[in-house]
């Protein structure tokens, strides 16, 4: 079988292959991207979207996170009025330092259990010539493109949204900010739990200390803030995901979501999808559009 | 200033009885001269030159269980002779009382405390004895001594303030009278652990040393409790953590009067460059530590004279922070409005 970018180029010259609103895909016909309006969607998702082992790692630091950011804000804004209500159900200060550190460590063997994951699964689809930079947390240039057209489309200059792979921009922007959080983190977080250790260890110990301090609290609130109003905004307020979306627990994407926003996969993943291509010709049908392989 | 301080002094210490902190006995009297024959009452006071509340009220009950309750009023209120008396002048710390230390069995004075303080770096001449610029902002006694602390150590099972009643049991078995056996464990027991929490510490100290004038004034590098407070030391120290060093644990060498500070360019100041390490390496802190942890900022104070690159640093956090975050809100808020209004246009202007 061809790669994927490859069949999607749209045949020139159909009826209705204008060739940016339809999708030609084998065995079903042009596929209009904004499909999605009209498709059915089970809340707790349609199509598999992440593995078990993500799952549980999301679970992980979803849990080791929201444990950290409320044991270490009130220790570190220790004068604040709120910082010993948060602390006295925690058991007070000292053992609010004992869950922060545990917490810090259960996240550090979950970062290192998807850091695994990762790596075989990417070997893995490398050698079996089946990785695809486009459905990859990579950023691209294509990723500037698309912020650019989503924006357009958002202030009514452009009619659709942009074609994108399995991770959308935002996507990619937040993966890459909890991986430079994570290890800012840790990297932080030892050099201050370890002090006598990581004299040793930095050229500059007493420099290495400085930053580590200022570090660890800033970072700690901007991955804090970025979460609350960034990443808990897309993933609960945005309409149609309200009040919450599943993927994190079932692994699932709705069918409407995954042709919205990252319509490329959903395009690719229908080629080796029967049940999922009788469905979406049902659909094209009831809508007049002209579809392949019709004997549904 | 001390005096309205001594007037919070009492107040505190009412509000301590009405809340029955202390039981209130009435063992000792110092009130020879019957002084609280007017200044038992409540409501004695008056206002003062500079338009300010003053309390007269002496509360005997908490007086007879504070350091001094040996010390008749006229012990330290030297000028008053006759009763009514005149108007009074301040008290001097250093007066001889008519109390007799007994192992040199001298008349008592602070004297001693004053010494020290004039070899600290608290002194008001420099060591060529010429008095210091802007002398006023060095503390004297009552600057610092202001507070009623007084807390009596219960050792019995568990540390805890408070006087262990299971501990005096063992007194009565020899010594009969209730008001020596008191006095006497107060006596040792307040000086075998700190009496404050090294927060109350950093208090006393805070009214000069976090004036950011009194600060440039004496060249001092840092505003040292707030930039204590920076540091984990002062961060579990606001959690009333007893554990942490207070200013006392580093800045007064090892047995020595904790009136004689001295500035950390002092060779002999254990707070000296070279020196460091032997505070931090206390059996009780941190055994066996090195020089490089030793070089640990304690007064962690990251301004743009002292410190530019952890000041840039903690700027380029904030420009982080509200760079990534606005932008991406700004995408949230526009796709937020494109679903609730998913015809809505920008008018063209003309
Ligand atoms: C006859 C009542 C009376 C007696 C007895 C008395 N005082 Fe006073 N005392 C006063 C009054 C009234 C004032 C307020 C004076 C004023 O406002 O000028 C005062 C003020 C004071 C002040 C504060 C002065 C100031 O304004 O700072 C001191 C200190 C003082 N008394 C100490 C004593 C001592 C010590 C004794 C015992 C030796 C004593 N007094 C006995 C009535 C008395
Ligand atoms: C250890 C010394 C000492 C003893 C003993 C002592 N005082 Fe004072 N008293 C002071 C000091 C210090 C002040 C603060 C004013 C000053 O600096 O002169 C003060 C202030 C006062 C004031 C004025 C309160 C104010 O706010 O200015 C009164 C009234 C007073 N004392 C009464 C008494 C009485 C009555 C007794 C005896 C029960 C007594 N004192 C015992 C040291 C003492
Ligand atoms: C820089 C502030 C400062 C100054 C100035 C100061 N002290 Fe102190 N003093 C302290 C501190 C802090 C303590 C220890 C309190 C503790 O450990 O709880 C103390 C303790 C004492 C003690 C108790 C010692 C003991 O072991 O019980 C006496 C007595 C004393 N000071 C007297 C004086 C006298 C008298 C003066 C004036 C000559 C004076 N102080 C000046 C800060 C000061
Ligand atoms: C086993 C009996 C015993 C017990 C218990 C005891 N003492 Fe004593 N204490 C003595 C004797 C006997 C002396 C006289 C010793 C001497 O002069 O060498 C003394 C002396 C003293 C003195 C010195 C008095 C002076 O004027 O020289 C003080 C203070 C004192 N005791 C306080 C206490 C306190 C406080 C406790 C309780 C924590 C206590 N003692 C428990 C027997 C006891
Ligand atoms: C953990 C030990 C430690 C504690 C606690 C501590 N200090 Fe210091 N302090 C130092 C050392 C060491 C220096 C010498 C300068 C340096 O190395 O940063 C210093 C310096 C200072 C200076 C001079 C700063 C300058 O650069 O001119 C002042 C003033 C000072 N401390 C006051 C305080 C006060 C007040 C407190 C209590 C709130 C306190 N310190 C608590 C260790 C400590
Ligand atoms: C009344 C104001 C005042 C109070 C209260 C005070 N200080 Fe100071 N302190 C000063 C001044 C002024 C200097 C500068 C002395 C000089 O310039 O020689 C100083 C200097 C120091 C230094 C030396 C700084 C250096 O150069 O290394 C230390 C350490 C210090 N103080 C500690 C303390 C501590 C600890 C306390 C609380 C127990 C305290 N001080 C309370 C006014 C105060």
């Amino acid at each position: 079988m061809a790669t994927s970018s490859e069949t999607l180029v749209t045949t020139a010259g159909n009826a209705q292959a204008d060739s940016d609103y339809m999708h030609y895909v084998e065995g079903v016909g042009h596929v209009p991207r904004d499909i999605y309006k009209h498709v059915l969607s089970d809340p707790l998702g349609d199509l598999p979207r992440y593995s078990i082992h993500i799952v549980i790692q999301h679970f992980l630091i979803f849990i080791t996170f929201i444990t950290l950011a409320a044991t270490g804000l009130p220790l570190h804004f220790g004068d604040l009025f709120w910082a010993p209500i948060i602390l006295a159900p925690l058991g007070g200060p000292d053992s609010a330092r004992i869950i922060h550190r545990i917490s810090a460590g259960i996240m550090i063997v979950a970062a290192l259990y998807h850091f695994i994951t990762i790596a075989i699964g990417t070997y893995s689809k490398l050698k079996k010539h089946k990785f695809n930079l486009l459905h990859s947390q990579i950023p691209t240039l294509k990723d500037l493109n698309d912020i650019k057209h989503d924006i357009r489309y958002f202030l009514g200059k452009e009619q659709y949204r942009p074609k994108m792979g399995k991770f959308m921009y935002k996507q990619k922007l937040h993966y890459l900010a909890i991986i430079w959080g994570t290890f800012v983190m840790i990297v932080a977080g030892s050099t201050l739990l370890f002090p006598e250790a990581m004299a040793k260890f930095w050229p500059n110990p007493e420099f290495a200390q400085d930053l580590a301090r200022l570090m660890h609290a800033d970072e700690a609130i901007m991955a804090s803030a970025v979460v609350v109003f960034w990443h808990w905004s897309n993933v609960h307020l945005v309409p149609g995901r309200f009040p919450l979306q599943w993927t994190f627990l079932t692994g699932r994407i709705t069918r409407e979501h995954q042709i919205e926003e990252h319509f490329l996969e959903y395009i690719d993943k229908l080629k080796d999808d029967p049940k999922e291509k009788e469905y979406l010709i049902s659909v094209l049908k009831e809508k007049g559009y002209k579809t392949e392989g019709g004997e549904v | 200033m001390s005096l309205k301080r001594a007037a919070r002094l009492y107040i505190v210490g009412f509000i301590f009885i009405v809340l029955n902190f202390y039981p209130s006995k009435n063992l000792f009297s110092a009130d020879v001269g019957n002084c609280l024959l007017c200044h038992k009452y409540p409501g004695l006071s008056r206002i003062d030159e500079q338009g300010k509340m003053k309390l007269l009220y002496v509360n005997e009950d908490i007086f007879n269980i504070s350091v001094h309750l040996k010390v008749k009023c006229e012990g330290c209120h030297t000028d008053i002779k006759k009763i009514p008396h005149d108007p009074v002048n301040k008290v001097d710390c250093l007066v001889e009382c008519h109390i007799v230390e007994p192992s040199s069995e001298q008349k008592f004075s602070h004297k001693d405390v004053d010494n020290y303080v004039k070899k600290s770096v608290h002194a008001a001449l420099d060591k060529y004895g010429m008095p210091k610029k802007f002398k006023e902002d060095l503390p004297t006694c009552k600057n610092c001594h202001d507070e009623p602390l007084y807390r009596p150590l219960s050792f019995f099972k568990q540390v805890r303030p408070g006087i262990s009643e299971a501990a005096l049991g063992r007194c009565r078995v020899c010594h009969k009278k209730e008001d020596f056996i008191i006095r006497f464990y107060n006596h040792v027991t307040t000086r075998l652990h700190r009496t404050r929490n090294p927060i109350n510490i950093a208090e006393v100290c805070a009214r000069c040393h976090d004036d950011p004038l009194l600060v440039e004034r004496h060249n001092l590098g840092t505003r040292a409790v707030f930039s204590y407070g920076e540091t984990f030391h002062g961060k579990a120290a606001r959690f009333l953590d007893e554990r942490v060093p207070d200013c006392l644990d580093c800045h007064v060498n090892t047995g020595e009067s904790v009136h004689q500070m001295l500035s950390h360019k002092d060779s002999a100041a254990i707070t000296y460059r070279e020196n460091k390490y032997l505070a931090c390496s206390n059996i009780e802190c941190h055994p066996g530590t090195s020089q490089q942890f030793a070089s640990y900022k304690v007064h962690a104070e990251f301004n743009l004279d002292q410190s530019p690159v952890q000041y840039y640093f903690t700027l380029f956090f904030i420009i982080l922070t509200g760079g990534t975050l606005l932008p991406l809100m700004a995408i949230i808020f526009l796709d937020l409005i494109r679903r609730l209004f998913p015809d809505a246009v920008i008018p063209r202007r003309r």
